[in-house]
């Protein structure tokens, strides 16, 4: 019903020979119902923590001592202190959480609230989703599945894959359909736990590989087993933890063709409720057509529409004026004498530009020749004043 | 429109006779001082009748009788500036808001490139930017100010209708001046900022504007 990457019919393809459509079958309608990854998210976190185990810490941990409070007169801070004598404990503070070997602040119980409810239509809401989103090809990609070569998402092939037994067998078949590429990846990036699950028995991690949904188990299982990444799944209890893990949609699914037409059973459609889980109907989109822009301009909305009522100016809209000492535009319409007045300066500079040469060069011409005219009254000068003293000597000596 | 072309050919015309005001006014005082330097004596420029007064500290910590003087100059925020009249009481008011305001003694460019820039009209108890003589006339046109040039005029030069024509105008809102300030708390006589800074409120408003 949503307007996504429909394929109404799905090609089957074999198990080894040839890549090549050997039957076509139609899409069941879980494919296209709607994708909501909250709903997916919820049920997720939820389910999640459905296989935890109750831990705790123990009733009686540092309960036990007799410690009293010494009181106050003592020059000490009154928590309770260790009664005694003749040991380094004697004194020491206990029971409280700030203190040294002391109960903690709140100490878990067994009895906490483990394992969450959610209501069974959400449940199957999120699993509804999480299939059609294995359908989608950008989905599948974005949750890192290698999914480049394969001939088709979403993934059928014939019901003989359900009758392998080796695990041999089982890695041509991945080889051979394409889907080998994901299980490289898986055991490629296998790395020990970071964290302290590495030495509590989840020494290691490893990524999520194809999923391959069956609807009898002939063998498949134990063929599938061993390969790193793949798991297996009946068609009949597909478990929202491992078609969305970590609550992100789009698992690499590989289905068995009698699988995937029982999913047109298991989950029913619109029209037809399912049939192993009773009242049920695929739920149905928020929106039928997602595209809005379309219903907007379409005839059916346009026609009803009343007309654009005209802007009113009335609340302060800013005016926006360049600055009239950039834009000379701006500048003439507030001081339409701007242009004359930059043009009489201009004038002006250079008048005085002009006058101011004038000066400056007569002045310069006045004093060269004050320069000139002074050095040759210094020359004569000079020759007068030995004349002088030539006839004041001759005038001694007589 | 027909009225537009008059307020406009009106302006060509004002802003003509007023550039021509203000070059007589420079080049007389030129005169006078030199003919006074001749004598052998002293001229004692006329003292200056307008001040732009800019506010250069926030809002907090401020005592109330500043509080309220401050308001009713119109200085409401930091970095915002007026001009005022000066007589004896607007000084007095003046002195007791020195330690934040910085004020000065503008010259006919600072004028100009306030209102031309800066300036906002007060339209309807609204502050709408001046971008037409229209704007103007339209509020003004009674004390015969029709155009940005006359508007310059009767500020600067502080004529009859000045406090109509000051209170057509917003308070500028400036920015913080470019380079900053030495220290706020301090007069400008003391190296600092506030307080009055006479032909130095020209530089500093550059830096704001």
């Amino acid at each position: 019903m949503t307007t996504q990457q429909l394929r109404p019919i799905v090609s089957v393809f074999p198990i080894k020979g040839k890549v090549k459509t050997i039957k076509q079958v139609p899409l069941p309608s879980v494919f296209s119902a709607p994708i909501r990854p909250d709903v997916v998210r919820f049920v997720h976190t939820n389910m999640a923590k459905n296989n935890r185990q109750a831990h705790a810490v123990s009733t009686t941990a540092g309960e036990q001592t007799s410690a009293t409070s010494w009181g106050t007169g003592r020059a000490v801070a009154r928590i309770p202190r260790v009664k005694g004598s003749g040991t380094g404990r004697s004194g020491q503070a206990a029971f409280g959480n700030m203190c040294r070997g002391g109960r903690m602040y709140a100490p878990k119980k067994v009895w906490r609230k483990w394992h969450r409810k959610i209501n069974t239509n959400q449940k199957r809401y999120a699993v509804c989703s999480a299939i059609a989103a294995t359908a989608v090809t950008p989905l599948v990609m974005s949750r890192g599945h290698r999914v480049n070569k394969l001939p088709e998402l979403p993934l059928v092939v014939s019901d003989q894959l359900q009758s392998l037994t080796k695990t041999r067998q089982a890695v041509k078949f991945l080889k051979f359909i394409g889907a080998y590429r994901d299980v490289e990846k898986v055991i490629r990036t296998k790395k020990t736990r970071v964290g302290q699950g590495k030495y509590r028995n989840r020494r290691h991690v490893l990524r999520k590989g194809p999923m391959v949904v069956y609807a009898r188990n002939l063998g498949i299982k134990k063929a599938f087993r061993n390969i790193p990444g793949v798991e297996t799944a009946s068609v009949y209890t597909l478990n929202l933890l491992k078609l969305a893990p970590g609550s992100q949609m789009g698992r690499f699914i590989i289905w068995t063709e009698s699988a995937f037409k029982l999913l047109e059973d298991i989950y029913g459609s619109w029209e037809k409720p399912s049939k192993f889980k009773s009242g049920f109907y695929l739920p149905r989109p928020v929106m039928v057509n997602t595209d809005v822009e379309r219903i907007i301009k379409s005839d059916q909305v346009q026609t009803v529409l009343r007309n654009r009522r005209p802007r009113s100016r009335k609340y302060g809209k800013k005016i926006q004026r360049a600055d009239p000492y950039e834009d000379m535009s701006v500048m003439l319409k507030l001081n339409p004498y701007y242009k004359t007045k930059l043009q009489k300066q201009k004038e002006l500079e250079e008048k005085n530009k002009e006058e101011r040469k004038e000066i400056v060069d007569k002045s310069r011409k006045e004093y060269e020749d004050w320069l000139y005219f002074s050095e040759e009254e210094e020359e004569e000068e000079e020759e007068g004043s030995d004349e002088d003293r030539e006839i004041e000597v001759l005038s001694d000596e007589n | 429109m027909k009225l537009l072309k008059e307020i406009q050919s009106k302006a060509f015309k004002r802003a003509e006779k007023y550039e021509k005001e203000y070059l007589d006014q420079e080049q007389k005082l030129v005169e006078l001082k030199q003919k006074a330097l001749k004598e052998g004596s002293f001229y004692r420029e006329p003292e200056p009748k307008l001040a732009f007064i800019i506010r250069i500290r926030g809002i907090v910590g401020v005592p109330p009788k500043p509080r309220k003087i401050l308001q009713l100059l119109r200085l409401r925020r930091i970095y915002s500036g007026v001009f005022i009249r000066l007589n004896k009481s607007s000084l007095r008011m003046l002195h007791f808001i020195d330690p934040y305001v910085t004020w000065g003694y503008p010259d006919v460019e600072t004028v100009r490139a306030l209102i031309y820039k800066r300036g906002h009209a007060r339209v309807n108890h609204q502050r709408k930017i001046i971008d037409s003589n229209e704007m103007i006339y339209d509020k003004l046109q009674k004390y015969d100010i029709v155009c940005m040039e006359d508007l310059v005029h009767e500020i600067y030069t502080v004529g009859k209708n000045f406090k109509h024509a000051n209170s057509f105008l917003w308070a500028f809102k400036l920015k913080p001046p470019v380079g900053g300030f030495s220290t706020v708390k301090k007069s400008f006589v003391n190296k600092g900022e506030h307080g009055n800074r006479e032909q130095y409120i020209n530089t500093l408003v550059k830096k704001m504007i």
